[in-house]
């Protein structure tokens, strides 16, 4: 019995570790899983080139390479914030690069060290049969047709709803945070659990919804509308990196060509995601088309702890 | 004590080093990290300099209490649910015994963070009960008493199946006794059934107490409006949150390893202070009583523990899986098979996670099985020096969050100068699965030792067999109801794991769970939920298969 059972554990053991291959390029990349799926499968047809990922959030992903960094096996970084970029680039861990396909990736979007992959844009998305009006404005939230129907990402879990959150204050103050606290909205964790219950119609309308994953719903057939107020949003572009101390840096420099030639800022455009290349199409509201609010990354960085604070005592319970 | 001590049994020797590889290795490490600041760059510059910010937070002491008080709150509704239950099962002919303990096994197979999900869809407002009733539950669930029931729904069936099991073993011989003494019944019950399975009582409570306060998802998703902080939201913010504070997160670890210890010591203490040897070698069979007119009202009682525990969450998942939008809601028009469709026809990778997740939950009831099964021998029957010490190793790790016994992981295992590692290989989640889930099969198969009379080892011993014979043949299958039992959870747990799934996993790898939470982050709700039900199904059907197939050995239902 004893030895049965040691003989199929050591059996069991043999069989996981066979599946496991070594890549000629690993990726670590914030979501979505699709759209890594399809540039890694699109990139391996191209060149015969082998991309394996792993995919989670921003967050776990930093988390994976800090506890890594003795001994780090990541070749190229996709996150979700730019403040990734600018913050490894401080830290010397960036391998500077400059890809022939990123001519016509506006100038905001690329540095030495990091170009965009794509770009999200943070927006309300509202629930049109919520039996609520119609939004326009992020200030419509607090008015009291949307009383206990708003929900917010928590900047704390989401870098660009922080943007939001710091962009908004520091234009406008803090008076509109304390209306929509004071109007019943309520702060539910990362982006997806604050568009669910919107969704369902538990509550009306996300302030600060990444917008692709609700233009992705509205294709499915959810009854969700997207809506950029007129007074300005912000944006968050998907950094994308190579690792300095990648084994694999031609590779890894083929990738990124990859992601952002026409036939991978193409796939960057079907997961409705801004492409970041500005002669790419998509069937989306473009940067051109939104007001951009302006974010000074510096300042409001080093400010995070105190607005983070300043935000979560305004919608304290 | 000039004579040699009696040579170490090779089962105390294999318990000890698989302690050590499985559950020492990572602890360590997040000792360091909690000590060393910037172990993860390799160096060990400015000790203890994070000890200072961790304990510094202003909230902690509220955390700490939030954290005592939902453990203690589940653990208390857990027996309150399964205790009444469990002795009705193991003392009295419960019709359709067997069906139930499948059905109370289901609310243990639905992962947390689904379970949690579907009660948000079923009771938030314009929620699935919304829909059918006209009526919500949000005010409820958003609060400590909806986190309390929500994780002791999930909970509650450690503690039944640990006492039923341990009260059926402990018969009614000693409370026949009792009666022929002159005891009425419910003394019989008060004064001797119930202390003797003592064993079981705490062991369950003990895990149900570890399991509540380690719980990420539930707390995660209905203290956060509640303004219901605990130990583990805060932990895992650290982890998630930008800059990544890893030490931070290591030494909160140790503050929730610390409240498991007390837990502990106080079961330890409760379980050396008597003997609770039942099986001694003499016969025994154990007639159920009958339930006479009680007989309706107690099954009355297990149906609505099973429709609320089992049943909802159930249809609230089955249809969030069938709904092809969300806002659709409960329309036939909004129902269709499409996600189950996507997940059988494999075109989004569902398959190989599946069977990823099934071998590695096979693989880590197997391990953990027989490593539990090897400690709690050492720690209950033989006379090793340090002995406390391998107890405390098996329980460290229901203390510590997923994800930190993920970051130790990685820290120990990616070490340059290793030769070879399981890093970044299928092994690095199986190690995980066993480290987290090691002290299930060690609780029950302690329990069960404690059991055990002496004598009957001694005899074995006696009559000329060697110290593996004696537990191969003797004790591993007097222990083997509990064990199996135990090696059921595990492969349940295993199989959909998530926090330290989705940190440490392999590039190129996808479990269950990981492969339900990116549904659920990119908006596929109904995808993930019909994923989950198959899971579910999965993982309660298989080993019910096995066990059957093991005949009367596997007599765990």
């Amino acid at each position: 019995m004893l030895k049965t059972t040691l003989r199929a554990g050591v059996a069991a053991a043999a069989l996981l570790t066979a599946g496991t291959a070594l890549a000629d390029v690993t990726v670590y990349t914030a979501g979505p899983a699709s759209l890594i799926e399809q540039l890694a499968a699109g990139f391996a047809a191209e060149t015969g080139i082998k991309v394996e990922f792993f995919q989670a959030t921003t967050g776990k992903v930093m988390a994976r390479i800090e506890a890594e960094a003795a001994n780090p096996v990541v070749d190229v970084l996709i996150s979700a914030s730019w403040d990734t970029a600018t913050d490894f680039t401080a830290r010397g861990w960036l391998l500077p690069y400059s890809s022939p396909n990123a001519a016509t990736v506006p100038d905001f979007l690329k540095t030495e060290t990091a170009v965009a992959q794509g770009v999200s844009a943070l927006a309300i998305a509202w629930n049109p049969a919520s039996g609520t009006p119609k939004p326009a404005e992020w200030a419509d939230l607090a008015k009291p047709e949307y009383q206990n129907l708003v929900t917010l990402p928590d900047p704390a879990q989401s870098g660009a709803t922080f943007e939001l959150v710091a962009a908004l204050s520091g234009t406008a103050g803090w008076d509109l945070f304390k209306g929509l606290a004071g109007n019943g909205a309520i702060v539910a964790g990362a982006n997806a659990e604050a568009l669910n219950p919107v969704l369902q119609g538990a509550k009306a309308a996300v302030f600060g919804a990444v917008d692709y994953i609700s233009l992705n719903g509205q294709a499915k057939g959810e009854t969700i509308e997207v809506i950029f107020p007129a007074s300005g949003t912000v944006i968050a572009p998907r950094p994308v990196m190579i690792m300095n101390w990648s084994k694999n840096q031609d590779d890894a420099k083929k990738f990124v060509d990859y992601i952002l030639s026409d036939a991978g800022q193409a796939i960057v455009a079907a997961t409705n995601l801004m492409p970041a290349r500005s002669d790419i199409a998509a069937d989306r509201p473009l940067i051109a088309d939104l007001k951009i609010l302006p974010v000074d990354a510096e300042a409001v960085y080093g400010q995070r702890a105190a607005t983070l604070a300043t935000f979560a005592s305004t919608f304290a319970k | 004590m000039a004579r040699a001590r009696e040579r170490i049994s090779p089962a105390v020797i294999i318990a000890a080093a698989g302690l050590m590889l499985v559950v020492a290795v990572p602890f360590v490490f997040i000792l360091l990290q909690a000590v060393f600041p910037r172990l993860g760059q390799g160096s060990l510059a400015a000790p203890f300099s994070a000890l200072a910010g961790a304990f510094g937070d202003g909230r902690l002491i509220g955390m700490v209490a939030n954290t005592l008080l939902l453990g203690l709150l589940v653990v208390g509704l857990s027996a309150a649910v399964a205790v009444p239950l469990a002795v009705l099962r193991a003392l009295f002919r419960v019709p359709g015994a067997v069906i139930w303990d499948v059905v109370f096994l289901i609310p243990f197979m639905i992962p947390p963070y689904i379970a949690t999900l579907g009660w948000i869809m079923t009771l938030q407002p314009r929620g699935y009960l919304a829909q059918v009733a006209g009526f919500d539950l949000a005010g409820f669930l958003f609060s400590l008493p909806g986190i309390v029931f929500v994780m002791t729904l999930n909970t509650f069936p450690v503690v039944y199946f640990a006492v039923s099991r341990t009260m059926a073993a402990v018969g009614s011989r000693y409370a026949d006794v009792a009666r022929i003494f002159g005891a009425s019944p419910g003394r019989a019950f008060w004064r001797i059934t119930l202390p003797l399975s003592t064993p079981g009582l705490a062991a369950s409570l003990l895990l149900v107490f570890a399991m509540a306060i380690e719980e990420y998802g539930t707390p995660a998703a209905l203290g956060g409006r509640a303004g219901f902080q605990v130990l583990v939201t805060a932990i895992d913010l650290r982890v998630s949150d930008w800059p990544i504070d890893l030490p931070g997160a290591a030494i909160l670890s140790l503050v929730l390893v610390v409240l498991s210890f007390g837990a502990f010591l106080l079961q330890r203490r409760v379980l050396t202070r008597r003997s609770y040897q039942t099986t001694t070698g003499k016969p025994q069979d154990t007639p159920r009583r009958e339930l006479g007119r009680w007989r309706w009202p107690v099954l009355a009682l297990f149906a609505l523990v099973a429709f609320v525990a089992a049943g909802l969450p159930l249809l609230a998942i089955l249809a969030t899986a069938l709904s092809r939008t969300i806002s659709g809601g409960l329309a036939w028009s909004n129902m269709g098979l499409a996600n189950f469709a996507a997940i059988l026809g494999d075109t989004t990778g569902a398959v190989k996670a599946l069977a990823t997740s099934l071998s590695l939950g096979v693989a880590a009831a197997l391990i953990t099985g027989l490593l539990g099964a090897l400690s709690a021998y050492a720690v209950v029957k033989s006379q090793v020096r340090g002995r406390g010490l391998l107890d405390a190793l098996t329980i460290l790790p229901n203390a510590l969050p997923g994800i930190v016994v993920a970051v130790g992981l990685i820290l120990a295992w990616n070490q340059p100068w290793l030769p070879v590692t399981p890093y970044n290989t299928v092994l690095i989640l199986l190690l995980a699965y066993c480290c987290i889930l090691l002290p299930q099969p060690v609780r029950y198969a302690t329990a069960a030792f404690h059991q055990i009379g002496d004598n009957l080892e001694a005899a074995a011993r006696v009559s000329g067999a060697a110290p593996l014979v004696a537990f191969r043949r003797i004790l591993l299958p007097l222990i083997m109801p509990s064990l199996l039992a135990s090696m059921l959870l595990v492969f349940a747990v295993a199989t959909r794991e998530l926090v330290a799934s989705v940190v440490v996993a392999p590039v190129g790898v996808s479990t269950i769970s990981t492969y339900i939470w990116r549904q659920f982050e990119q908006g596929s709700v109904g995808l993930g939920m019909a994923m989950a039900l198959l899971t579910i199904l999965i993982t309660t059907a298989l080993p019910l298969i096995v066990l059957s197939l093991m005949g009367r050995r596997g007599s765990l239902l």
